[in-house]
């Protein structure tokens, strides 16, 4: 066989190779992207539900008015950051990137204190058994706790797709793809401070 | 998790149980072209069987068309979807907005919509249309339709029933792990290929009509019976035959992906224990059927919870089930999720329990307080009862949420998503743990047994009664050797309440055991218990009666009389004057495997398993407390009774918590067929009393199914 022939095929089928490879990451890099866009419907979603059930509560908790006013703040802040992200994500080429690390991890802090601030007036409703026995506001109560079980669940899979694909980007013969195409690394979705992380703590003085 | 390398796998096991429905196909052809063939040939209508007249040919051809539309009728219901199946199952569909019949349900609907959205995040799928089974009260749930747009999710109004919310998300999750692993694909496949096969069976049915099998042997002689009949039996055989292969190729397919679609269910959700739990209530709903649906069979390797292994004794039942069992055993799932379950929801139980009890107190004291203000409500009162209230959720609350946080370790690569847990699901839930009654005294000796047991001469009597054998000459033996002991009145009285109480004595032992040493402790000093029960020991182990369970009730009394172990208090005056002699005395808790190893390994055998499980369920249970490899004892073994008792000693000596985690570990063994037998109680009022601990609460309902 000649030498020309073989190497025809060697490069035939490296460029193969490289072929499978980039469309498989670009496939994931779509997952990842995609999973994140759920992450901001889910977000959106809460915050709009969140003024909803504030309103619905202010009727019985005249005197929790502080814990009341906490939590529209955490959330206009988080709404505000969301709006943020969004923008830069409509803008930039690369959707979310590391690059935009900074922003994605103070959404991630303003979206724990939301989540803080939140249990916290579920722990006040508790204490209050005809607020509980609302039609209305334990309707409401339900679409809160889903949509917090979506926002959580949308992280996860986010968490999962970006850990997939920053796997496959630094695996051994993708990473050379992955290096001559410029394939980044996705951002994880982790608060950037550690008070964020902290439980919320409920008192009873 | 390697979507692509599941999906590749997924095609080649696809194509290879096709290859297999082919062969059924192509054997229940054959078998029926010959089967038909060589009947004619017999009958005399044909003259070979590979030239068959044109009649024959006929009923052939009719056979194969039944097939046929069979599979083609079930492939046009499969394409037009799962939605479209659902329904054609009875189904009603649950769209948001919309109410239900029933007002009570539009929070369940709601509740079932906000899951499936959710879980549908999680597995980043597109949301499938969700239909409930109204009238279905078994508990199930499962997937139709093969393309991504067309899938509907199916949930049984059982489910709706009984499952809290985040067991109904695991469930729900359950079936979003077949969706990811591509089950679907191949089950419609399935559910295709077996749609030929009912129909020939159903179309025989329809021939036969009313007519048995037994009406017409009798009446073939006087009475003319049509063709089509015999037509008709000979299809439903065949089709029978068929769906019957067809079925053990699904069911081996089947069971294989339950436990890939826990796993995955485990990934959406990462909360095990709702999943072990959901799993737990089903199999506490008994052995009722999976689903009452006429369709039933083609449905059953699509649900959560199916067939699984009857725990027959008989091996031949138990090989025969394994074979059809379209899911595995629940507690094998269970075991796979969560290991450690049973002792988890038995802390919970407790937990709760304890909440309830301090709810309680609150509510008391607050109606007490009230009943003199009247109406005019004390608020300091009120406060006290909400804070009660508020407390007892609360710890009740911590309890779950410590369980919920072990989810992130039962997978390793546990995002950071994980760790938000919800709060709110947390309270409903605990409800549903809490059993319905209090928990009440196990103890629930009859007035009979009260009346006939009133002095500590009677209690003694009883107790002797337990030792008394039941073969006629050891009877006359043992109540000769207590008449010479004692007076013949004694011996008298023994055999009296035998014969009153025969029952009983089996049924109540620990009861009465209880009730009867109370009774004497009270009435005789400490020397004379001690004298009466040593005269019981020496007759006992001279007799030769003497095996595990008597031994177990012998130390149990010894207990309950509070007459001390005598080596165990020479080891404690030991230990407080000397305290270097007690380090070497004192075993380590790395030493004592052989201790554990005898202890357990007779606990293992008291749970009255099959031979096989037995091995089994040591081995995994010693692994918890030493890496030696030790064989399992056998209460057969000589001077078994003898090692018990030292390893007792060596045992009593360790920190209490030690001593109650080993008691708490028996139980859990004992529980874990769930049931409880007598002599299973027993021996672990026994362990727990010769350790030192307190009595374990084998949950009420558990021992009220044993009585029954």
């Amino acid at each position: 066989m000649e030498t020309g022939t073989i190497l025809f095929v060697v490069g035939g089928l490296a460029a193969a190779a490289v072929v499978y490879f980039y469309n498989q990451l670009v496939a994931l890099r779509n997952r990842y992207q995609n999973a994140f866009s759920q992450i901001d419907v889910q977000l959106q979603r809460r915050y709009e539900l969140i003024p909803n059930l504030v309103e619905t509560a202010r009727a019985y908790l005249k005197h929790e008015s502080e814990t009341l006013t906490a939590v529209t703040e955490a959330r206009n802040q988080a709404e505000l950051t969301r709006q943020q992200v969004a923008k830069a994500q409509a803008t930039g080429a690369a959707a979310v990137s590391a690059t935009e690390g900074g922003l994605l991890q103070s959404l991630a802090s303003a979206e724990n204190s939301v989540a803080g601030a939140l249990g916290r007036m579920n722990m006040v409703m508790e204490a209050y058994p005809d607020l509980k026995a609302d039609q209305r506001l334990s309707e409401l109560h339900e679409d809160i706790a889903s949509t917090e079980n979506r926002v959580s669940f949308s992280r996860q899979a986010y968490s999962d797709a970006a850990m997939r694909y920053n796997t496959a980007c630094e695996q051994f013969p993708a990473v050379i793809v992955a290096n001559l195409f410029r394939f980044e690394d996705a951002a994880l979705f982790e608060a950037a401070n550690d008070e964020a992380r902290e439980a919320v703590k409920v008192s009873f003085g | 998790m390697d979507f692509f390398g599941q999906q590749a796998s997924t095609r080649l096991r696809s194509r290879l149980l096709l290859l297999g429905f082919l062969f059924a196909y192509a054997g229940t052809g054959a078998v029926m072209y010959f089967g038909i063939a060589l009947f004619s040939v017999q009958v005399g209508l044909i003259e070979s069987v590979f030239a068959p007249s044109a009649p024959v040919a006929a009923v052939i051809g009719l056979f194969w068309l039944a097939i046929l539309a069979g599979c083609f009728f079930r492939f046009l219901d499969v394409r037009a979807g799962g939605p479209a199946l659902a329904k054609k199952f009875g189904a009603e569909a649950v769209v948001e907005g919309e109410s239900s019949r029933y007002r009570e349900d539009r929070g369940a609907d709601r509740e079932l919509l906000n899951v499936v959205a959710e879980v549908s995040v999680a597995a980043s799928t597109p949301t499938p249309e969700v239909f409930v089974l109204r009238g279905e009260r078994s508990i199930n749930a499962f997937v139709l339709g093969t393309h991504q747009d067309k899938r509907a999710l199916v949930v049984t109004q059982g489910a709706l029933n009984a499952f809290e919310r985040d067991e109904l998300q695991a469930v729900i999750a359950h079936e979003f792990g077949h969706i990811a692993h591509g089950d679907l694909e191949v089950n419609m496949r399935l559910l295709v290929a077996l749609g030929g096969l009912m129909a020939l069976d159903e179309i025989g049915r329809m021939l036969i009509g009313p007519v048995t099998l037994m009406a017409m042997i009798r009446r073939t002689d006087d009475q003319h019976v049509h063709p089509g009949v015999f037509v008709g039996l000979v299809m439903r055989l065949f089709g029978s035959a068929g769906v019957l292969f067809g079925t053990l190729l699904r069911s081996a397919f089947s069971r294989q992906r339950e436990f890939l679609a826990d796993a995955t269910a485990v990934q959406f959700t990462r909360a095990p224990f709702a999943l072990a739990s959901a799993l737990n209530t089903v199999s506490e709903a008994g052995d009722d059927a999976p689903l009452h649906l006429h369709q039933a069979p083609e449905l059953a390797h699509l649900c959560f919870s199916g067939r699984s292994v009857s725990h027959a004794r008989n091996w031949f039942a138990r090989v025969f089930t394994g074979w059809f069992a379209t899911h595995p055993p629940l507690q094998s799932r269970i075991d796979a999720i969560d290991p450690h379950f049973v002792v988890k929801r038995r802390k919970l139980v407790k937990a709760a329990r304890v909440a309830q009890r301090e709810g309680d107190i609150g509510g008391m004291v607050a109606a007490a307080s009230q009943a003199p203000v009247g109406p005019g409500l004390s608020p300091v009162t009120l406060m006290t009862a909400t804070a009660a209230v508020v407390h007892a959720s609360v710890s009740g609350a911590a309890a779950n949420a410590a369980f919920n946080s072990a989810g992130p370790n039962a997978i390793p690569n546990a995002g950071p998503g994980a760790a938000t847990t919800v709060a709110a699901s947390n309270i409903p839930y605990l409800r549903a743990v809490t059993p319905a009654k209090p928990a009440t005294q196990q103890a629930g000796l009859s007035d009979r047994i009260m009346l006939l047991l009133p002095d500590g001469r009677s209690c003694l009597a009883i107790l002797f009664a337990f030792f008394v054998p039941d073969e006629s000459l050891a009877r006359r033996e043992f109540l000769d050797e207590v008449a010479y002991c004692y007076e013949p009145e004694f011996s008298d009285l023994i055999q009296e309440l035998l014969q009153l109480l025969p029952a009983e004595l089996e049924s109540d032992r620990l009861a009465i055991v209880e009730h009867a040493t109370q009774v004497i402790k009270d009435a005789l000093d400490m020397d004379k218990r001690q004298q009466a029960l040593l005269t019981l020991e020496t007759l006992v182990r001279r007799l030769g009666h003497e095996d595990l369970i008597s031994y177990a009730s012998l130390q149990l009394m010894r207990r309950k009389l509070a007459i001390e172990f005598p080596v165990v208090v020479s080891a404690q005056q030991e230990a407080g004057t000397c305290r270097e002699a007690r380090g070497s005395k004192v075993k380590t808790f790395e030493a004592m495997g052989e201790e554990f190893a005898l202890m357990l390994s007779l606990m293992v055998e008291v749970s009255g398993a099959p031979e096989h499980e037995l091995d089994q369920q040591y081995k995994r249970v010693l692994s918890c407390y030493t890496g030696e490899d030790l064989p399992r004892r056998s209460s057969r073994e000589p001077g078994i009774v003898q090692q018990l008792e030292r390893a007792f000693q060596t045992l009593y000596v360790q920190p209490k918590s030690i001593r109650a985690a080993f008691v708490e570990h028996c139980a859990e063994i004992v529980l874990h067929d769930g049931r409880v037998t007598k002599r299973e109680q027993s021996l672990i009022a026994l362990f727990a009393a010769s350790l030192g601990c307190e009595d374990v609460d084998l949950s009420p309902e558990h021992a009220t199914s044993q009585a029954a």
